[in-house]
C-alpha cells in the first residue's frame, strides 16, 4: 500500500480514530496495530507477511533467551545466533544471486565451475529496515540497554505500518517506551503532522515524480544522446529527485505516526547545506547514520585503535553501507567514494599543525559547494545501471558543451530549485506557518488541507511511481 | 463542583515549538476525515479516472462503484472545477477522459497476400536520418535504452524522443492507456520512419474495454478473446505501416512463472501471424531462446558473449535487467541494417 494512494488514505482514515478509542486498553489496542500494520504490508504481498512474523518471532525468542542467559559466553553465542538468522534471511532474499553470479565469475577466471544456480528471489519490501530493526532491539537487549518487551509490543515496534518500509530506523529506546504506555489523546501535534504529510506528499507526488521523469530516467538511460547541459542539469535533478523522495516518504510516514499519537526520529535536516561529508552524514538518512554508528562502526572499533583503524573502520562502515542500499558494485562504489571523503577529511583535520579556522560566509559557501558536488559525483553511481553507465555519464558532462539541451526547461529548472533549495529556508518560516495553521478553526484547517490535496494530486502525473527507498 | 468538573474535561492548552498549539485526538480524527471527503469530491474526475484503469476484478467494481456518483455529485455541486482549471492551465485536460475507442485501420482483405517485389532498401544519411520511433508498456523501458545507447554513435538514425513506455498499458485497456488513438496521433505528427514496439505484457487477463457494440468477448484465449485481439493488433500493424513507416515488434520473453509464459504464447502467436501477413513492412523480433537457460526454461541468469554470468531478467521474473536489453537492441540494429542502408558519416562504405 503506497502512501500517496486513496487505498492508503481509506486505510487511514479507518486506523486513525480505531487506534485512539482502543488506545486506553493496550491488550486490544496491540493486537489491533499490528493486525492494521499486516494489512498495509499485505497490500504488496501477503506471502511477505509470514516472513515479517518469523523475523518478530525469532528475534522476540531470541532476544527473551539472550536476556535470560545466565553465562556471558552463552548471551554471545545466542546473539550470533539471532545476528546469523537476520543477516541470512536479507542475504538469501537480497544478495544471493549477486554474490553467486560474482562469486561465479571470479571462479570462471580461474577455470573452475561454481555448482550454484546464479537466480535472486522476489526481494520483500521493506526487508532492509525491519531486519536493521530487529538487529537493533537483540543487540540493545544484549548489551543491557533495554529490556525485553512482551511480543504483542514487540510486534508493534516492528511492523508499526509508518515506519515498516523505509524507515525512519527507529531504535528500540525510542518506540517501544511509547508502544508501552497510551497517548495522551488531549495533545497531539496535529499542526506539524499535517503540514509534514503535505509537504512529503507535494516532495514525491510532484517534485520527484516530475523529475524522473523530466530529465533524469531519459538522461541516465542515454547519456551519450544529450548534451553535457543536459547531463550535468540531470545530475542535479537526482540529487534533487533523490532528497524530495525519500524526504517525502519520511516526512509523510513521521506526520501519520504523529497524528497516531507516536513520535519518531528526524531523519534529515537539510542534506545540502552541509559544510562536509562528515556533516553530510548528520543530515542525510540520520536513522540510518546512527545505526551504522552504533551497531557497526564503533564494534569494528570506531576511532578506539588510532589513524589507520579509524580510516579502516570509517571506509568498512561506508563500503557494507553502500551494499545495504543494493546488490551491485556501483552501491559499493557511492559508498566507497563517501567513504573516502570521510578519510580525506578526517586526516586533513587530524594533520599536525591544522587548526581550524573561524568560519566565513565565503569559506561555509565554497564548503557547501564543494560538498555537494562530492555527493552529486557519488549520486552518479548511486543511480547508474551499471560503472560502464556511470563513466559515461562523466565522460558526457565534458565532451557536449554547446548541443542543444531540450530537456532543461523551466520546470525542471523549477523543480530543483524547490528541492534543494528548500533546504536552505529558514527554519522560522515552516515553523511560523505551522503556528499560524494550528490557531485555525477544525473546518479552516480541513478545508486548507484539501486544497491542499487537490493542487498535489492535480499537478502530479497519472500513477504512482514507487519510492526509490524501496528497493533497498 | 461543576465547575471542577468542567476544568477537569478541558484539556489544558498547550503549545509546541514556535507556538504551535496542541489539538485533541478527536481534531486530529475530524481534520483528517474533513479533508479527505471534501478533497475526493475535489479530485473526483481524477478518482474516477483510476478506478477505472484498474485490473478487472471486485476491487474496480467498487472503485467505480464509489467514484462513479462521487464524480456526479463533483459535477452538480461545480466542485470538480478547479481541478479541471488547474488540468487546463497546465495542457493536460485529456488527463481525467476516459478514452475506450478503438480506432483502428479497416482491416486488409484476407486471403493470400500479394507477394510483392523485394523493397528495395532506402538509404538513410546523417544529412537525412532515419527517425525511429520506440514505444510499449514496461517491458520496453530496458531495451528501448539499450537502443538509444546503441544508436548514439550513428548520425544515420535518431530517435524520436525518449523510449515511450507507458506502464501498465496494452491494448485490452484503451481506457488505461489509448494506443490505438496515441499510435494514430505519433503517426501522423512525428512522421517515424521506423516504430520500435513492445506491447502485450498486461494483456494476458481477457478482460477488454472498447469492444465494438454487440460484440461479447469471452476469456483470455478463447475464440472471441483471440478475434478480437488479433484485430488490435493488426489495428496497431495497419496504423503504423499505412504511415509508410517500417514496424519492429519485439515478442513478449519467457518468464518465471510458466503459465503466464504460457499466456505470452498466445499472444505472441498472434503478433507473430499478423507479421507474417504483413512480411515486408513488419518484422516480429522472437525473445523467447534469448533469454532461455541451457535446458530451455526461464532463466535469470545467462551466459554473455564472454562466457561472464549476466543478469538479464529483473527479480520480479518477467521485466529485463541491462544486458537483455543490450540484446535485444543488437537484433533491433541487426533488422534495422537489413531493411535500410544506414550510412553514417564514419563510415562511408557501410
Amino acid at each position: 500500500m503506497l502512501f500517496p494512494t486513496a487505498t492508503f488514505a481509506l486505510f487511514f482514515v479507518l486506523v486513525l480514530p480505531l487506534s485512539w478509542l482502543l488506545m486506553p486498553h493496550g491488550a486490544v489496542w496491540r493486537p489491533f496495530i499490528v493486525a492494521a500494520s499486516f494489512v498495509f504490508y499485505a497490500g504488496w504481498d501477503w506471502r511477505f507477511c509470514f516472513l515479517l512474523a518469523f523475523s518478530i518471532l525469532w528475534n522476540q525468542a531470541l532476544a527473551v533467551t539472550i536476556h535470560r542467559a545466565r553465562s556471558p559466553r552463552a548471551r554471545t553465542q545466542l546473539l550470533i545466533v539471532a545476528l546469523a538468522g537476520n543477516l541470512g534471511l536479507l542475504g538469501y532474499f537480497k544478495y544471493y544471486g549477486f554474490f553467486v553470479a560474482s562469486a561465479s565469475n571470479a571462479f570462471a577466471q580461474l577455470g573452475l565451475d561454481l555448482p550454484l544456480e546464479a537466480r535472486s528471489v522476489v526481494l520483500p519490501v521493506g526487508i532492509s529496515f525491519f531486519t536493521f530493526m530487529a538487529i537493533s532491539y537483540v543487540v540493545d537487549v544484549y548489551r543491557g540497554d533495554v529490556e525485553p518487551t512482551g511480543l504483542g509490543t514487540f510486534a508493534a515496534y516492528l511492523s508499526f505500518f509508518p515506519h515498516l518500509v523505509a524507515g525512519p530506523i527507529v531504535r528500540p529506546g525510542e518506540l517501544i517506551p511509547q508502544l508501552e504506555t497510551p497517548r495522551d489523546p488531549r495533545y497531539v501535534d496535529t499542526a506539524r503532522a499535517f503540514s509534514l504529510i503535505g509537504t512529503g506528499l507535494f516532495m514525491k507526488v510532484v517534485i520527484a515524480n516530475h523529475l524522473g521523469a523530466g530529465i533524469v530516467d531519459e538522461v541516465f538511460g542515454a547519456p551519450r544522446l544529450h548534451s553535457s547541459a543536459e547531463v550535468l542539469v540531470a545530475v542535479y535533478a537526482y540529487a534533487a529527485q533523490i532528497y524530495a523522495d525519500f524526504f517525502g516518504y519520511t516526512s509523510i510516514a513521521i506526520g501519520v505516526a504523529l497524528l497516531l499519537g507516536f513520535t519518531f526520529p528526524q531523519n534529515f535536516d537539510a542534506p545540502y547545506t552541509a559544510t562536509s561529508i562528515t556533516d553530510f552524514w548528520r543530515r542525510w538518512h540520520m536513522t540510518l547514520s546512527r545505526w551504522l554508528r552504533d551497531y557497526l562502526y564503533i564494534p569494528l572499533g570506531g576511532n578506539r585503535g588510532g589513524r589507520l583503524l579509524t580510516y579502516r573502520n570509517l571506509m568498512l562502515t561506508m563500503l557494507l553501507g553502500g551494499l545495504w542500499h543494493g546488490a551491485g558494485w556501483t552501491f559499493v562504489a557511492w559508498g566507497g567514494i563517501h567513504g573516502a571523503a570521510l578519510v580525506l577529511e578526517r586526516w586533513w583535520r587530524g594533520r599536525p599543525g591544522h587548526v581550524e579556522r573561524p568560519p566565513t560566509a565565503w569559506r561555509r559557501t565554497w564548503q557547501r559547494l564543494a560538498t555537494f558536488h562530492v555527493v552529486c559525483l557519488a549520486w552518479i553511481f548511486f543511480r547508474a545501471d551499471s560503472f560502464s553507465d556511470a563513466w559515461a555519464v562523466i565522460a558526457q558532462l565534458v565532451s557536449a558543451w554547446g548541443e542543444p539541451s531540450p530537456l532543461v526547461t523551466s520546470g525542471v529548472l523549477a523543480a530543483i530549485g524547490v528541492g534543494i533549495g528548500s533546504q536552505y529556508l529558514p527554519r522560522r518560516i515552516p515553523l511560523w506557518l505551522m503556528a499560524r495553521f494550528s490557531r485555525l478553526p477544525v473546518p479552516a484547517q480541513a478545508a486548507l488541507c484539501s486544497v491542499a490535496l487537490l493542487v498535489i494530486h492535480a499537478l502530479g502525473p497519472e500513477g504512482v511511481a514507487p519510492f526509490i527507498y524501496f528497493q533497498f | 463542583m461543576a465547575e471542577a468538573r468542567g476544568r477537569r474535561r478541558r484539556p489544558r492548552r498547550r503549545e509546541a515549538e514556535g507556538g504551535r498549539r496542541l489539538h485533541s485526538a478527536g481534531s486530529a480524527v475530524v481534520v483528517s476525515a474533513l479533508a479527505l471527503s471534501f478533497s475526493l469530491l475535489l479530485n473526483a474526475p481524477g478518482l474516477h479516472k483510476s478506478a477505472s484503469s484498474q485490473p478487472s476484478g471486485w476491487k474496480r467494481e467498487l472503485a467505480l462503484g464509489v467514484t462513479g456518483p462521487l464524480e456526479e455529485l463533483s459535477s452538480t455541486l461545480l466542485l470538480d472545477r478547479p481541478r479541471r482549471a488547474l488540468k487546463a492551465a497546465l495542457g493536460r485536460s485529456q488527463d481525467d477522459v476516459i478514452d475506450t475507442r478503438v480506432v483502428v485501420p479497416e482491416r486488409e482483405r484476407e486471403g493470400p497476400q500479394a507477394t510483392p517485389a523485394r523493397p528495395r532498401r532506402p538509404l538513410f544519411t546523417s544529412a537525412r536520418p532515419l527517425r525511429i520511433w520506440i514505444a510499449g508498456d514496461s517491458l520496453v523501458v530496458v531495451p528501448g535504452e539499450s537502443i538509444l545507447r546503441a544508436i548514439a554513435g550513428r548520425p544515420s538514425v535518431v530517435a524520436l524522443g525518449a523510449v515511450d513506455g507507458r506502464l501498465a498499458t496494452g491494448l485490452e485497456r484503451p481506457d488505461v492507456f489509448n494506443w490505438f488513438t496515441h499510435v494514430r496521433d505519433v503517426m501522423r505528427s512525428r512522421r517515424p520512419n521506423a516504430v520500435v514496439l513492445m506491447v502485450g505484457a498486461n494483456d494476458d487477463h481477457g478482460f477488454m474495454t472498447g469492444v465494438p457494440e454487440g460484440v461479447a468477448v469471452g476469456p483470455f484465449g478463447s475464440g472471441s478473446w483471440e478475434r478480437e485481439y488479433r484485430r488490435r493488433v493488426a489495428g496497431i500493424m495497419d496504423a503504423i505501416t499505412g504511415s509508410g513507416a517500417y514496424l519492429l515488434w519485439i515478442g513478449l520473453p519467457i518468464t518465471r512463472d510458466p503459465e503466464q509464459t504460457r499466456r505470452y504464447d498466445t499472444i505472441n502467436a498472434i503478433v507473430q501471424s499478423e507479421a507474417a501477413r504483413r512480411r515486408d513492412r513488419v518484422a516480429y523480433i522472437d525473445t523467447y531462446l534469448f533469454f532461455a537457460g541451457p535446458d530451455g526454461r526461464y532463466a535469470q541468469y545467462v551466459a554473455d558473449g564472454s562466457g561472464r554470468l549476466v543478469k538479464v531478467r529483473a527479480d520480479d521474473g518477467v521485466h529485463f535487467e541491462r544486458a537483455a536489453g543490450d540484446r535485444i537492441a543488437a537484433e533491433v540494429l541487426r533488422r534495422l541494417e537489413a531493411r535500410f542502408r544506414l550510412r553514417d558519416a564514419r563510415s562511408p562504405t557501410h
